[in-house]
């Protein structure tokens, strides 16, 4: 039986043209900057990404890789593993026989981390070994840290708590530089915290370049994720199981043992997850607050760009992504398994201020804890910001708008900076909001396909600034030879695109689940009554999802002015710096003008996120 | 004003079949009701009808003219949804007055005058200004029916307009779609799983099983003489019951059927013979203690004061019986019968 085929509709085609379009600003913007750190890593020299395609047996190679997998600098006495994977290494062999010689062998002693191996008495991590080993580090001070407040948030009643609760996602917007700034406001030789040490003749610490004050860092910016993403589980634990089994016979704690915590393991994995990963590939706080001494994959990754060493750059880039997007695979499969119940009955709250008790004090501490942890570091910077030698002073500020004609080339100009960020933000607001628009109407949109394309335009989250910076630098602004002719783009339009590949997943995120969630009868409503699916889409869905495109549009700028990572790659050649690329230059010798510097990308963040908490419900949600 | 003809209209999805080969005839000015449980096929019949789903096989006609790639918007239908899909982000007269931005008002009246007319049309004179989420659920479905009558459309749909509201409203909304629907004598379908629903409002019913049309017909046809076992236990509380023929009077039609060892005599058994089994309904009103033929001893086993009558479910045999009788009985076995008329025999 034939049918008469649906009449061509101007709709089916312009929905194909945007989709096209998305599709070809990802490749330009992300996916052939990315095929470059692959080519890089895995071709001859010479031969660009094609080859892979044309004449793979020429032009791959290995080599870069298993330089990288078999040289002790990167992976410590894990190398030989991959020089000769049939002998047992031999640091491994002695390290056993030590280990059974000793009397009693302690439990660090029986660690069975083929890595750790004992290499004339210490510990030979490797680059990669130690970036692991500060990332488990910050994931357990973010868990030791983040649990107890999870705890407050979930169970008590106090003035205050919702800004609390939204204020643990200040992290997914505040520039990782900012957090640079105030940390070595607060914990550096002349920095609040000394101080305060010297003003009560106590000795002063210094713990600014170590591998503490990293992990410091990291928790600051991961703890309040955990907090979130458990006050969250513990909210919806349903207070009714709780009473059954204190109806069954369960006490208080056995009941919060058997019911309550395995509802709160997934999400404190999640938690602990997702900080592993941000703190594996953390970028702008090591390199500041840890420098060369204790640099990470993602710091040597930048100094080999520097010293224009691309293809071990690519080497780094593509196993530290493929160790990242192993794991949080794995966590996917784990989280695909794990089913969620909504409570109907919520757990009642404590009130906070109302007698004395000991968990009333466990709370007191654990305020006055996260005062000197979160709001310290900030608070120094602003103080900072705005003292010198003689007391208050504007005079940072000032220095901000300085034109400084006398400045060097090769020094950085405040005031660029400063204009650069907004026309940066700006820029990537043009390209990243129409995208991720886009991306969300099509990816709720039933059509085949749909998930490759929500897996494709989703795949930038899985991939660390200096690699994209990296790619962009190499793809494109190093130029491309198509049909003969060499395309190049400058760096300002390459930083634009980075910050664009960067800041529109959020913008799907915050669109995508309002949009997702409307109800399909309110288009069809809309159609029976005369209007074309694209009008629909005008009149009924991109009012009703405005409030979620005003909270991608806020993130998406607060990602554009705090970015660091592709930026400071892109930037080289002293065009195109940004405010944190100014506070990196700055913040070794001038920590005056950087503190004033952060406490602008401060007011942006803070003004950004104030829109995305009224608005972005797709946020809250999410 | 339209008439709708559906033609072996085949709906599949990817593992199951939805419609399968049906074919309905909707009259200009006639009020229709596909009614069936969940799952029947009768939201995709009204889908397929309004453009939203097309058909694997068959054609769906307006007016004898085939509609196949004719987009929602321009097939002129209004359309009523189960939960009003009213837009939240305009006031009740933006809502109404939503289709006057792609089409004329009929009649040459303005926007305004339109939407005056339509809000007294379903009893809401002076809400323009409301919010949606001001109104009850009774208001926003007169809302949904309004706008979808702004345009005068010449087919209306209803999808279970009325299942998110409570019983007692739904009988008031019921007969006020009703009155609207004749005072402007437009064709109308509308989809419901209320067999008690389907009866009270409707011109003509479908009832649909399992992606087929069991029976079209007057509420009154429907009821008293279905056709199929379905349609017997679906409308309606019903006694189906499975015999043999031991004897039958050709002149007559009148024969005799065993059942369980007692024999029953039916009118008009039609071609059948001896030595077939026939199933066959008898209403629980059809059941008295007063009836002189196909006596039988039912044992009480629960009753349900119902005001006006009183339904009574027991057992005769292994068989479940449900007879509505004035009063609960105050034995616990009553003798019931029933007129060989009063069974209507069903397909197999």
């Amino acid at each position: 039986m034939t049918r008469l085929p649906v009449r061509w509709r101007a709709e089916h085609a312009l929905q194909a043209v945007a989709g096209l379009v998305v599709a070809g600003l990802l490749v330009v913007m992300f996916y052939y900057p990315v095929a470059t750190v692959l080519a890089d890593a895995f071709l001859q020299q010479g031969y660009g990404p094609l080859a892979l395609v044309l004449d793979p047996l020429h032009a791959i190679t290995t080599e870069v890789i298993h330089g990288i997998l078999a040289s002790p600098f990167f992976f410590g006495a894990a190398h030989t593993l991959f020089e000769d994977p049939v002998v047992v290494p031999g640091d491994v062999a002695t390290y056993t026989w030590t280990v059974l010689q000793t009397a009693r062998p302690t439990l660090v002693d029986r660690l069975p981390f083929v890595v750790f191996v004992h290499d004339a008495g210490h510990v030979s991590f490797g680059l990669f070994g130690f970036t692991v080993y500060q990332a488990l580090l910050s994931t357990i001070l973010s868990v030791i840290i983040g649990l107890p407040g999870a705890w407050v948030l979930a169970r008590f009643e106090f003035p205050g708590r919702k800004t609390i609760r939204s204020l643990t996602a200040v992290p997914f917007v505040m520039p990782s530089i900012m957090v640079a700034v105030g940390f070595i406001a607060m914990f550096g030789q002349q920095g609040t915290l000394n101080d305060g040490l010297r003003a009560l003749h106590l000795p002063t610490i210094n713990i600014l370049y170590s591998l503490e004050i990293i992990v410091l860092a990291h928790a600051f910016y991961d703890a309040p994720l955990v907090a979130r993403v458990t006050a969250a589980a513990w909210e919806t634990v349903d207070s009714r199981m709780v009473e059954s089994a204190r109806s069954l016979g369960a006490s208080d704690r056995t009941a919060f043992k058997h019911v309550v915590l395995p509802q709160l393991t997934p999400a404190i994995l999640t938690g602990a997850l997702l900080t592993f990963v941000f703190s594996f590939l953390s970028f702008a706080i090591v390199l500041t607050l840890g420098g060369l001494e204790y640099a990470t994959v993602e710091v040597w990754m930048y100094q080999s760009v520097r010293e224009l060493k691309f293809q071990q750059a690519a080497g780094i880039g593509v196993l530290e992504t493929t160790l990242s997007l192993a794991v949080t695979y794995a966590y996917l499969r784990y989280e695909s398994k794990q089913t969620t119940t909504r409570a109907a009955h919520p757990p009642a709250r404590k009130r906070l201020f109302e007698r004395f008790s000991l968990d009333r004090l466990a709370v007191a501490g654990i305020a006055l804890f996260a005062i000197i942890l979160f709001v310290g570091p900030v608070v120094s910077m602003l103080l900072e910001s705005v003292t010198g030698p003689q007391g208050f002073t504007l005079r940072n500020y000032a220095f901000l708008l300085q034109r400084q004609t006398e400045a060097y080339s090769f020094q950085v100009k405040p005031l660029t900076a400063v204009t650069n960020s907004l026309l940066f933000g700006v820029g990537c607001l043009l390209l990243a909001v129409p995208m991720g628009l886009l991306i969300a109407v099509l990816s709720t949109r039933g059509f085949r396909g749909r998930k490759v394309i929500d897996a494709l335009a989703m795949a930038p989250f899985a991939v660390s600034g200096v690699v994209v910076g990296l790619g962009l630098l190499r793809g494109l602004v190093f130029g491309v030879t198509l049909f003969g002719y060499r395309f190049t783009v400058s760096g300002p339009v390459a930083i634009v695109a980075a910050h664009a590949v960067g800041s529109y997943p959020f913008v799907v995120r915050n669109v995508a689940p309002i949009l997702g969630s409307l109800d399909r009868q309110l288009v069809e409503a809309a159609r029976s009554l005369g209007a074309t699916r694209t009008r629909a889409l005008y009149d009924i869905e991109l009012p009703l999802v405005a409030s979620g495109i005003l909270a991608g549009t806020a993130f998406a700028f607060a990602l554009s002015v705090g970015e660091f990572d592709s930026t400071v790659i892109l930037a080289t050649g002293g065009q195109g710096y940004t405010m944190p690329v100014a506070i990196e230059r700055f913040i070794g010798r001038r920590l005056g003008p950087a503190t004033a510097m952060g406490c602008v990308l401060l007011v942006v963040t803070a003004v950004s996120f104030v829109v995305i908490d009224r608005v972005g419900e797709g946020f809250q949600r999410g | 004003m339209a008439n709708v003809t559906l033609t072996d209209v085949s709906k599949r999805f990817a593992e199951t079949t939805a419609l399968d080969t049906v074919s309905l005839e909707i009259e200009d000015g006639e009020f229709f009701t596909l009614v069936g449980p969940s799952g029947c096929g009768k939201t995709t019949t009204l889908r397929t009808i309004a453009g939203f789903e097309t058909p694997t096989e068959g054609t769906v006609a307006f007016d004898s003219e085939d509609v196949a790639g004719v987009p929602v918007e321009e097939r002129d239908v209004g359309i009523v949804f189960q939960n009003y899909a009213l837009f939240p982000h305009m006031t009740v007269a933006e809502n109404v007055a939503y289709s006057l931005r792609f089409r004329d008002a009929p009649g040459g009246a303005t926007k305004d005058e339109r939407v005056t007319e339509l809000l007294e049309l379903v009893d809401l004179a002076g809400m323009g200004d409301r919010d949606p989420s001001e109104l009850s659920g009774g208001q926003q479905q007169r809302v949904a029916l309004a706008r979808s009558l702004a345009p005068g459309p010449s087919l209306l749909l209803l999808d279970e307009p009325m299942s998110a509201l409570d019983a007692r409203l739904r009988e008031t909304l019921r007969r006020q779609v009703k009155r609207i629907q004749q005072e402007l004598d437009i064709t109308t379908i509308y989809v419901t799983h209320d067999q008690e629903e389907a009866l009270s409002i409707s011109d003509r019913l479908a009832v649909m099983h399992n992606g087929r049309v069991e029976q079209v017909g007057t509420p009154r046809e429907v009821y008293r003489t279905p056709d199929t076992r379905f349609v017997a236990e679906f409308i309606g509380d019903n006694n189906v019951l499975t015999g043999t023929i031991t004897d039958r009077d050709d002149a007559s039609g009148n024969a005799t059927i065993e059942v369980d060892d007692h024999a029953l005599t039916l009118a008009d058994v039609g071609d059948r013979t001896v030595g077939d089994t026939v199933t066959f309904c008898v209403r629980p009103e059809a059941l008295s203690q007063t009836a002189t033929e196909n006596r039988f001893t039912m044992t009480v086993e629960t009753a349900e004061f119902l005001g006006e009558t009183t339904r009574i479910y027991g057992r005769w045999n292994d068989r479940q019986i449900v007879v509505r009788l004035d009063d609960v009985p105050d034995r616990e076995t009553i003798e019931l019968g029933f007129s060989p008329d009063a069974a209507t025999i069903l397909e197999p």
